[in-house]
């Protein structure tokens, strides 16, 4: 994606003063892809059809969730008219398989599928309606096999198994002191289980995109989170090399892990690779998105806490078991950070977890905001609620006392230093109590108010041991402008904004003179992926690091250029002045001019690899398991109606250390609309299995909060350097995920007395837990 | 194009051209490609259809009368359940008649119109326009008593009754009801309840109805109407909710509704 | 009845102007005026992402009210006055309610703003003044998976009290 902005030659008129230092970290610089978003010319996959596309392809997926392949026939789909090539596994040059962790996903099944949907054939005809009529016309022949649709099922004896090595796709262990002991010397031990469900990511903007193959060159124009990565699985599957691959991330309309995994990439390269000169579309529909993507994790978290009399936490024990679906996705490294994250920010000396993953013939799971650490959160965080109940304690005391200090170890066994968690957990709660809104008005009496609060960390990064790196470059331009490149993707996160106001922050050039270009595999370098809420802190770090070498440079010419040393230059507005006679400048431009002749490149790259270290497999300690850790805390006020079990959110904050807003505006967009998407999972979204299949793949069952589900949400920016950031920035993507499902759970059970501990408490479960009416279940679970 | 004329191409093609207005079903059904229709009969033109009129003591709503159109009435109980339908751009496109086409359980408007005792005008070309009560029109899951060269043309509710209504969904708009219910009492306290949801085709609960009318609302009445709804309804598990769930809001709702009714009695009879 | 195959769809003439442009063109009737739009036109600021009328990134003005268009016949919209997402702006300037998107961050990954964008003019068109409840039930039908939506309120707000001022 190429950002351009013009800028007028009066910016740099040589008599104009110099305009007064516009710190552009910490100011809300207006989005540059602001305005071709809102005029509607921002082009999205789905946008490049009408333009370019020539051949249309579609998908044949599964009938049944599992089974073994015994023929496929396209002869029928051969005969409609328009048709031009349907292409199986036979047609893939490559190994045709992908997965982002273990290669084991197959692009084209060719003798198993293991979930509804998995892809047998891709259909190319010359219109849309021709590809999908073509689609309905494959005829598969399957031997079906057992379906294992829960949790239970994949682990009960003789079960059908997905892999020759059995269900269990693998286990995660922490162990740290003696749990046994602690427990037995505790004066309370609170035990319960709690159930997250599976979540769909439902980004409005569906999987769509164009594929073109010269002879030299695929080139697709497909939104990912990684662009460079799902370079190299395509080029794996396809067999091509890496270098005949261009991937360009179009406009993109929202991820939150849910471009991760491969989506549309191989198909559309196969059938460009098929129909060479020519540019094929394809799209999903929404319910083909849902029942092809991967989901997040549903768990069964089984929770044992024990505490001293005095509220002292002595040990926790914790058992999880997590749906993986049919491919392995990125479950293990969701099931690390849920190991890593357990115990939260607190104290606890003594802690077991184990942590098994587990197969079914569900959608396989992965990636989404707040991968794995997010159900960790409603589990401890619902155990604080719980143990403190126990003991007759204060919430708030009891998760003071308990709250770990800089310098003390989470989880891992990893010491953090600095903790901002008392400090966030203050400023929300003060937020909280300085206005009583909602009133005290006196309520019918089968409403109850009730309020609660959450405290979390979270860990950024891949981290344990993963080489995690960015890379960025950034140019001084001829016209006195700098562009920014970097591999990672814009999402609608803000990306853009943070890498140009971080570089224009280092050059002393405006937000105007500012350019970018990323994600396209041809012009930039490798920046990671734009998940694990990393990118501001990698990428950022690169780009600083990019920055603050041409600065150098920038300010090397200065001197020569006004005879004075770097030391006592100033880069202020495209101007390098004298700092102490700022009458003896010269434009950034002028310094271009100049450093060419002399023989500088004006341009810089950087790579950014800090070191984690990876866990010790037997017991999950690690001096560094991340590189960094995130603290926040929320507390939220709900009104349940005790009749019908429905719960109104009517306020919440969130207050997250971010170490530096570089955007304020965008840092407030991260923590609202995390909330949102937490309130939502509390309260409303679910898929629902039956035997493989997704009941609700659609947004009429799938459930999203709306604009009148949302209170005020009052986001609290706390700012406390992060050592390692770019500015002291580290980022925020994720956590108002996490904290906000806990809080509001926590007001739930503040106001009906009952502690909820499944998900989502929909109107129905909210009245099952006030009435103590145990679930015949209805609603199919993966459990 | 007239009514008029859309009768008479109705009686031609008979099944063979979907019927459509709104589209806020016919269209979701063809995006979904359960149906691949190839001829419409397009009722959204036709003006004479989308009037709501007064006659009589009774408010006589054209077929082609949209949600936004209903959500400015005075009659409380269909107001409501008319806003509570979709989001704006729903109400505007989706029409009254197109719910009662339709006739799915979960049809707002259809409950809140059951509640009020409404009628139905089905009009055919050749035998002419039929008023029935829409509670004999539904018949059973998506089955209803119109005849396939017929076009619903009007509905007729009571113009001035007290009448409440209530939905739970599982967010604070756009909802699919888990459970809806409504409840209308006329000048002579005659009352009646319908719900949505709680069986194949929106529901009338005639005992319960039985054992109010003509009596003044007590909480001890009250109590034991909600009792015998629970008995009468007959819901089902579905991936939006358990049959349990909802026979106990039925109760609930019936009770809540019935109790405001009672309450804001004294503050006389026109809808809030 | 087999089902038809592709070329035996029917295609029925619509006139229609668009943003103030008058457009004849022969479609299939089974056609929704979202892919009309898109697909036909070339207008891809309108959006779609539900295709169940759920989520209201489709909206456009059909002779000044809101529809989803999605759900509507292209067919349908025959004679009528559509204005999309592109009619807004003249030339370079932005409408209020779009500089104000920019302002306040409410277009984050940008895939709902041109739907509420539409609901916000239609609610903005409509009244002099607004409500907080009109302003959320205005807006209720769009759904926005990035911002939560507090910034997008913010915007409305703005844009009406620019345009109240001016």
């Amino acid at each position: 994606m190429i950002q351009q902005v013009t800028t007028t030659e009066s910016d740099r008129a040589q008599d104009a003063p110099i305009a007064p230092p516009d710190h552009l970290v910490g100011k809300s610089c207006r989005r540059i892809d602001g305005k071709e978003k809102v005029t509607g010319t921002a082009l999205y996959g789905a946008d490049l059809f009408p333009n370019s596309a020539e051949l249309f392809a579609s998908v044949v997926r599964a009938q049944h969730a599992h089974a073994n392949i015994t023929a496929i026939d396209t002869t029928k789909a051969l005969e409609v008219a328009g048709v031009l090539g349907v292409y199986t596994h036979v047609d893939v040059g490559g190994t045709n398989i992908h997965g982002l962790i273990r290669r084991d996903h197959p692009a084209l099944a060719s003798k198993r599928v293991r979930y509804l949907g998995d892809a047998i054939a891709v259909v190319v005809a010359k219109t849309e309606r021709a590809a999908k009529l073509g689609r309905d016309r494959v005829e598969v022949s399957y031997e079906p096999l057992p379906v294992i649709a829960t949790m239970e099922q994949a682990i009960a004896d003789g079960a059908c198994k997905l892999y020759p090595e059995g269900n269990v796709m693998g286990d995660k262990r922490i162990r740290k002191g003696d749990v046994e002991r602690a427990l037995a010397n505790s004066h309370v031990v609170v035990t319960d289980t709690f159930f997250t469900q599976t979540v769909d990511h439902a980004f409005l903007d569906i999987e769509a995109g164009t594929g073109h193959w010269d002879g030299q060159v695929l080139t697709l124009y497909v939104a990912g989170q990684w662009v460079h990565e799902e370079r190299r699985l395509i080029a794996l599957a396809l067999g091509l090399p890496v270098e005949q691959i261009r991937i360009i991330q179009p406009v993109t309309g929202g991820a939150f892990g849910g471009r991760e995994d491969i989506s549309i990439q191989i198909y559309l390269g196969l059938a460009a690779l098929k129909h060479q000169g020519k540019t094929i579309a394809l799209r999903y529909t929404r319910s083909e998105s849902m029942r092809a993507r991967h989901k997040r994790h549903a768990l069964k978290i089984e929770s044992t806490f024990g505490a001293k009399a005095d509220g002292t936490l002595t040990a926790a024990r914790i058992v999880v078991h997590s749906d993986e679906g049919a491919y392995a996705s990125t479950g293990i490294a969701v099931m690390r950070k849920a190991a890593s994250h357990a115990t939260g920010p607190y104290r606890v000396p003594n802690v077991e977890v184990d942590v098994y993953g587990v197969h079914t013939n569900n959608n396989p799971t992965g990636a989404m905001r707040g991968f794995g650490a997010c159900q960790m959160a409603i589990a401890y965080e619902g155990m604080m609620d719980r143990v403190a109940r126990a003991l007759d304690m204060d919430r708030e005391a009891f998760r003071r006392k308990n709250l770990i200090q800089s310098g003390d170890t989470v989880t891992t066994g990893q010491h953090v230093d600095p903790v901002s968690i008392g400090h966030c957990l203050s400023k929300a709660l003060a937020k909280f109590k300085e206005q009583s809104y909602p009133g005290n008005e006196k309520l019918p009496d089968y409403m109850r108010r009730g309020w609660g609060m959450s405290a979390i960390c979270f860990g950024l990064g891949y981290g344990d041991g993963f080489p995690d790196c960015s890379r960025a470059r950034v140019e001084l331009n001829d016209d006195g402008t700098a562009t920014v490149y970097t591999g990672g993707v814009e999402v609608g996160q803000g990306l853009l904004n943070t890498m140009m106001q971080i570089a224009g922050e280092d050059l002393g050039l405006p937000m105007e003179h500012m350019r970018i270009v990323a994600a396209d595999t041809e012009l930039t370098d490798e920046s990671g992926s734009s998940s694990a809420t990393r990118q501001t802190y990698f990428t950022g770090n690169a780009v600083r690091m990019a920055a603050s070498e041409l600065r150098e440079q920038v300010l090397d010419i200065a001197g020569i250029k006004l005879k004075v040393h770097p030391h006592e230059i100033t880069l202020q507005q495209g101007w390098a002045f004298e700092t102490n006679k700022p009458d003896n400048r010269v434009s950034i431009q002028q310094i271009c001019t100049e450093g060419l002749t002399r023989g500088y490149s004006l341009k810089a790259s950087a790579l950014f690899k800090p070191r984690t270290i990876t866990e010790v497999p037997q017991t999950g300690q690690s001096p560094r398991a991340f590189i960094t850790y995130l603290f926040g805390a929320h507390v939220s006020q709900v009104l349940v109606n005790m009749e019908t079990g429905e719960v109104k959110v009517e306020r919440h904050i969130a207050a997250h250390d971010v170490g530096k807003a570089v955007n304020p505006q965008s840092v407030e967009g991260q923590i609202v609309g995390g909330v949102a998407q937490g309130l939502g999972m509390a309260l409303m979204e679910e898929v629902t299995y039956k035997d493989g299949r997704i009941m609700n793949p659609g947004l009429t069952d799938y459930i999203i909060p709306t604009i009148k589900d949302l209170p005020p949400v009052e986001a609290i920016i706390v700012e406390h350097d992060d050592p390692g950031g770019p500015f002291g920035a580290h980022g925020v993507g994720e956590p108002p995920l996490i904290g906000a499902v806990p809080a509001i759970l926590s007001a739930i059970y503040d106001a009906t007395g009952k502690a909820p501990c499944e998900l989502p408490m929909t109107p129905e479960r909210t009245w099952r837990l006030i009435n103590d009416v145990r679930e015949n279940d209805p609603l199919t679970k993966v459990f | 194009m007239t009514f008029e004329q859309a009768l008479e191409l109705r009686s031609e093609l008979g099944a063979d051209a979907t019927v459509i207005n709104g589209g806020t079903d016919v269209v979701v059904a063809m995006n979904h490609g359960a149906i691949k229709p190839t001829c419409f009969l397009d009722l959204s033109r036709i003006k004479a259809i989308r009037k709501i009129d007064r006659e009589n003591g009774h408010l006589i709503l054209g077929a082609g009368a949209t949600f936004a159109q209903l959500g400015k009435l005075h009659v409380r109980a269909l107001r409501e359940a008319s806003l509570s339908v979709g989001g704006p751009a729903i109400r505007n496109m989706g029409t009254i008649g197109g719910n009662i086409a339709t006739a799915s359980p979960a049809g707002d408007g259809c409950v809140a119109l059951l509640a009020l005792g409404a009628d139905v005008q089905l009009a055919s070309k050749d035998r002419g326009q039929r008023w029935m009560p829409l509670v004999d029109y539904f018949i059973d899951y998506r089955k209803t008593a119109l005849a396939d060269d017929e076009l619903i043309q009007a509905v007729r509710i009571p113009n001035n009754p007290r009448s409440r209504w209530y939905k739970i969904g599982k967010r604070g708009a756009v909802n699919i009801s888990l459970v809806c219910c409504a409840v209308s009492q006329n000048e002579d306290k005659k009352t009646k309840l319908a719900f949505g949801c709680v069986g194949p085709i929106p529901k009338i609960t005639p005992k319960a109805s039985a054992l109010l009318n003509g009596e003044t609302l007590s909480p001890g009445l009250i109590d034991d109407v909600a009792n015998l709804v629970a008995q009468e309804v007959s819901p089902i598990d579905d991936q939006r909710g358990s049959a349990v769930y909802r026979r106990a809001m039925c109760s609930t709702l019936t009770r809540r509704l019935l109790t405001q009714l009672m309450e804001d009695a004294p503050k006389g009879d026109a809808d809030a | 009845m087999p089902e038809p195959t592709p070329m035996e769809i029917p295609t029925i003439q619509v006139a229609c102007t668009v943003n103030g442009e008058a457009f004849t063109r022969d479609v299939p009737v089974d056609m929704p005026l979202l892919e009309f739009l898109r697909d036909v036109l070339g207008l891809t600021g309108t959006k779609g992402a539900c295709l169940e009328g759920e989520c209201g990134s489709c909206t456009v003005l059909v002779d000044g009210e809101t529809i989803n268009s999605c759900l509507m016949l292209a067919a349908q919209a025959n004679n009528r006055n559509i204005t999309t997402i592109e009619g807004l702006a003249s030339g370079a300037e932005l409408d209020v309610i779009q500089d104000s998107f920019v302002a306040t961050g409410a277009a984050q990954c940008g895939y709902c703003t041109p739907g509420l964008i539409m609901s916000a003019r239609a609610l903005l068109n409509d009244r002099p003044d607004i409500s907080e409840t009109e302003l959320l039930t205005a807006l209720e039908g769009n759904i926005c998976r990035c911002t939560g939506y507090a910034s997008i309120i913010e915007a409305v707000k703005r844009a009406h009290r620019e345009s109240q001022s001016s």
